[in-house]
């Protein structure tokens, strides 16, 4: 499949709570504000799955969101990538023996990026979607 | 030539043909915005479901606005009539004949009366 054009220039990320504490959220926000401003390269965070090209998951995946994760990453349009935001997603982190988990998030849906913390700093989200994007480019084969 | 020619009326101009081409224009735009669509999302699947934060779409009668939630206000504000005549559609043809020929009586023996 060849990207369009608008592909080319943005990456446009929707971002799914899978029952995080909110620590994450708060980073992902920072990460967008204009300190950073990752808009100015086309990156942003979109509200719908389908208008999305980057899956961005926090949290360990409790029981009640692993259908809701399923169907949203279903919606996603190929290609995708898949962000896996928080040591929680990661590994479960303080909750990983917790009765109410489907997680971590890998175990759901496959993941192409983790960006380790708890919370991780907004640098190193920027950092993950750096690496998200050279990942789909990889995928496309652009640039070979 | 009769069909290039526009119909005066007290409201306005009418020209077939000019609305005509207003419908093309409008076609072609629609065509053009259609064309540049998302052209490789998977049929069937959940990718052509609404997108409803995540849950599963419920079934399309659930969802349906009937017309008694658009009338609500007004039922309610006419509630003491209502509440007589609703029982009075029965949907039972025998209870509607009588209540025609009841009707057809009475308007007779009005006629009758004051005539
Ligand atoms: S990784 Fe830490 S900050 Fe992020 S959701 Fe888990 S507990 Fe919260």
């Amino acid at each position: 499949m060849k990207p369009t054009r608008a592909f080319n220039e943005s990456l446009w990320a929707f971002h799914f709570n899978s029952g995080s504490c909110n620590g994450c959220e708060i980073e992902i926000v920072a990460a967008i504000t204009p300190r950073y401003d990752p808009e100015r390269f086309g990156i942003k965070l979109v509200g719908s799955p389908k208008h999305a090209d980057l899956l961005i998951i926090t949290g360990p995946v409790v029981k009640k969101m692993k259908d809701r994760l399923l169907r949203v990453y279903a919606q996603i349009p190929d290609p995708k990538v898949v962000m896996c935001v928080g040591t929680c997603g990661i590994s479960g982190g303080v909750f990983y023996d917790s009765y109410n988990l489907e997680g971590p998030v890998d175990d759901v849906v496959p993941v192409d990026v983790y960006v380790p913390g708890c919370p991780p700093r907004p640098e190193a989200i920027i950092h993950g979607v750096v690496k998200a994007l050279a990942k789909l480019e990889r995928i496309e084969g652009v640039g070979q | 030539m009769e069909i290039f020619s526009s119909l005066l009326s007290g409201s306005g101009a009418w020209n077939p043909l000019a609305w005509l081409l207003a419908f093309v224009v409008a076609a072609v735009i629609a065509y053009l915005i259609w064309a540049r669509g998302e052209r490789s999302y998977k049929k069937g699947t959940e990718q052509t479901a609404p997108f409803i934060s995540g849950n599963k779409e419920p079934p399309k009668g659930d969802l349906h606005v009937r017309a008694g939630n658009l009338y609500w206000g007004y039922t309610d504000a006419l509630k003491g009539y209502y509440e007589r005549i609703v029982p009075l559609h029965s949907g039972d043809m025998n209870d509607y004949v009588l209540w025609y020929l009841g009707i057809t009586a009475l308007i007779m023996v009005i006629v009758v009366v004051f005539s």
